[in-house]
């Protein structure tokens, strides 16, 4: 019985025996698996999590898209594409020399050039950044081992030469080096953000944290310019600067009662699009950064300052000294002999010895604080880099030859913005405005984060003799004054012609050949829209401003009035007229 | 007939175990769903990039076709002209 019960007894134990040892082996393992998970989790975690981060987590570091610029209307003058930028790691390049010639065939480059790239022995090397989409393909089709290609962002001008100077361009790095891309760089340029992007085993992204690039992309511009008056003055100056073999050329259209600048427009032209193939110095704002001596358009200032002094009426005669008059040690000539003349003919005929005796009289100290009230000799203070301050000394400094050339615009400088922004202050009643050209800055979202309003500097003159003073220069575009080519059929203008010697490179005094010939006016003169400034550098088959600039402010004027919808003052009305309803659009 | 006595602790285990399979089966299928969607996400975002840069360069071309210099041309070759101030009357 006893040995039975054992026999019975001893396979239980044995059964119990076999659990409680795989039980326990079993818990040993759970207690090891928790041990070891306790010990990569807690213990060693972070410096694991970190290890591991480094294989599946990819940082990208982005600039954000450049903001656009664009024109008044919001047409798009600058805007930022995405480009592929080819590159190469010629680490992983298994035969270099079949690759540069496979590369060279492609995109039309150097064989030696690529394959001194490619055997560098640098980790890293472009190809052709920003390469077209023409060359991106046939490359792509090679499947080189190490030939990659990287997105980047690059400026593209989609009117190409329109407004040119005055937009500037960016490098290949996504600055701006010249203009307003170069002013305003820093509200421009996207912020650059970095992001992280998690990949799995074979190496694909599958989320990204932080940041997207499109979080911070720069602000956009909105300018003052209009790009179809930008386009009026550009064509039309590039016709009379072609028609008379002039060396270059500047145009500006302005509001007078804002500043706003309509149009600045420059010849010879450039294209940002491909600025390395133009010389430098066309790459400049030159109605802005250079100054030049204006001629007779100054002795609208010299009218300016007599009216403001009170000394001189418009009826006012003065003795011409019958075309030679003897300054100094210099004498000064008149194109055509005068005997007298009133105050207003002096300016209708441009006479240069009238000018001096009206400057004798107003005196040069009174002169002098005139000019500067109109803010020559001085910056503006407008948006744009390299703004010249041009050269008008102190009267101190005046000899008695410059006190009497200053008077018909020789013995100093201007730019043509300091041109229009004073022809603007006599237009607008005497109130001197600022010039600007950019009207405000928007988000990506079009929303407005700054806007520019319209500043006046200051009042020159009384309302009462900027309105004698326009009536003065309207009789310049009279028959016999110096301006009839520039008057328009069914506008009173109000303007003046200036020729200027320029001076001698070559040492003191004139080149004897060689002339800017330029116009200031505005129109319609009794409530001036616009302003408008030519300059004509070096014309050479003909030196007069009322003959080679005088035509050229006719032409941007008629076809701005147009556009701009401004009705003409009197009656234009022919028999075969054509009706335009002042709601039609004239132009694209 | 002998009624088989249940031990309740394997009641409570196969209960413990039927809960922790489906814990970790309804846990594998949130990862899965997880990286799933994570690949959804990033084709969105890349379509939606690429978009973007479409209607971005749509928008260059627009401008380029707008351009007064384009337009001028084509008209000129079509033998259109600007009219004169003597052939345009003002309707106010």
């Amino acid at each position: 019985m006893r040995t039975r019960s054992k026999k019975k007894s001893n396979p239980l134990k044995w059964i119990r025996l076999r659990i409680i040892m795989v039980g326990t082996v079993l818990g040993l393992c759970f207690a090891l698996m928790v041990g070891r998970a306790f010990q990569l989790q807690v213990l060693e975690g972070k410096q694991l999590q970190s290890r591991a981060a480094v294989q599946y987590e990819k940082a990208f570091y982005d600039r954000s898209k450049r903001g656009t610029i664009y024109d008044r209307n919001y047409a798009e003058l600058a805007v930022s594409i995405d480009v592929a930028s080819i590159c190469a790691y010629p680490g992983r390049i298994c035969s270099p020399k079949q690759t540069a010639s496979a590369l060279a065939r492609a995109l039309d480059l150097e064989q030696e050039y690529l394959l001194e790239k490619l055997l560098s022995g640098k980790r890293f090397v472009w190809i052709k950044r920003h390469a077209d989409p023409t060359e991106v393909s046939p490359v792509r089709e090679l499947e080189v081992d190490g030939i990659d290609f990287v997105t980047e962002s690059r400026r593209f001008y989609p009117l190409k030469s329109l407004a040119a100077q005055v937009i500037g361009f960016c490098g290949t790095d996504g600055r701006g080096l010249e203009g307003l891309e170069f002013y305003y760089d820093s509200f421009l340029k996207g912020r650059e953000s970095s992001r992280t992007v998690l990949r799995d085993a074979l190496g694909r992204g599958f989320t990204a944290k932080g940041p997207s690039p499109e979080d911070k992309p720069g602000h956009n511009l909105i300018l003052t310019i209009d790009k179809n008056i930008q386009y009026i003055a550009e064509q039309a100056l590039s016709e009379g600067a072609r028609e008379f073999w002039a060396k270059s050329g500047m145009a500006l259209v302005i509001v007078p009662g804002t500043g706003a600048i309509l149009a600045m427009a420059h010849v010879p032209r450039f294209n940002p699009n491909a600025f390395g193939q133009y010389e430098p110095w066309l790459w400049r704002n030159r109605a802005i950064t250079d100054s030049f001596e204006p001629g007779s358009t100054f002795k609208i200032f010299l009218g300016a300052a007599a009216l403001e002094s009170g000394l001189c009426e418009p009826i006012s005669e003065f003795y011409c000294e019958n075309g030679a008059y003897r300054i100094g040690k210099n004498i000064v000539h008149d194109v055509r002999p005068y005997a007298a003349l009133s105050f207003q003919d002096i300016l209708k005929y441009s006479s240069n010895i009238g000018a001096a005796k009206v400057g004798e009289k107003v005196g040069p100290a009174y002169l002098y604080h005139k000019l500067k009230e109109f803010g020559l000799g001085d910056r503006l203070g407008i948006d744009c880099p390299g703004e010249t301050r041009g050269i008008l000394l102190p009267v101190g400094g005046w000899s008695e030859i410059d006190a009497g050339a200053i008077c018909f615009g020789q013995g100093v400088s201007v730019s043509a913005l300091q041109l229009a922004a004073a022809v603007s202050a006599l237009a607008n009643d005497g109130l001197l405005m600022k010039p600007y050209l950019v009207q405000g800055m928007t988000d990506v979202h079009g929303r407005v984060i700054k806007s520019f309003q319209p500043t006046a500097l200051r009042q020159v003159i009384s309302s009462e003799n900027a309105w004698r003073l326009t009536r003065m220069m309207e009789r310049i575009m009279e028959k016999g004054g110096t301006g009839v080519r520039a008057a328009l059929r069914g506008y009173k203008i109000a303007g003046k012609t200036g020729t200027a010697q320029k001076a001698d490179p070559g040492g003191g005094g004139y080149a004897a050949d060689k002339y800017i010939s330029s116009f200031v006016g505005f129109v319609p003169a009794q409530d001036p829209e616009i302003v408008v400034v030519v300059v004509i550098d070096e014309p050479r088959k003909h030196p007069y401003g009322g003959v080679v600039a005088a035509p050229v402010f006719r032409r941007i004027v008629e076809k701005t009035l147009r556009y701009l919808k401004v009705p003409p003052e009197t009656d234009g009305r022919a028999g075969d007229a054509l009706r335009v309803s002042c709601e039609a659009p004239t132009m694209g | 007939m002998k009624k088989r006595k249940r031990h309740p602790l394997m009641a409570i285990w196969v209960a413990f175990m039927v809960v922790f399979m489906a814990q970790l089966l309804v846990y594998t299928w949130c990862r899965v769903q997880y990286v799933q969607t994570g690949y959804e996400i990033t084709e969105a975002t890349e379509e939606q990039q690429r978009l973007m840069e479409l209607h971005r360069k749509l928008q260059v071309e627009e401008a380029r076709l707008r351009s007064p210099e384009r337009i001028m041309r084509i008209a000129r070759q079509r033998g259109l002209v600007m009219p004169d101030s003597k052939q345009v009357v003002v309707i106010p």
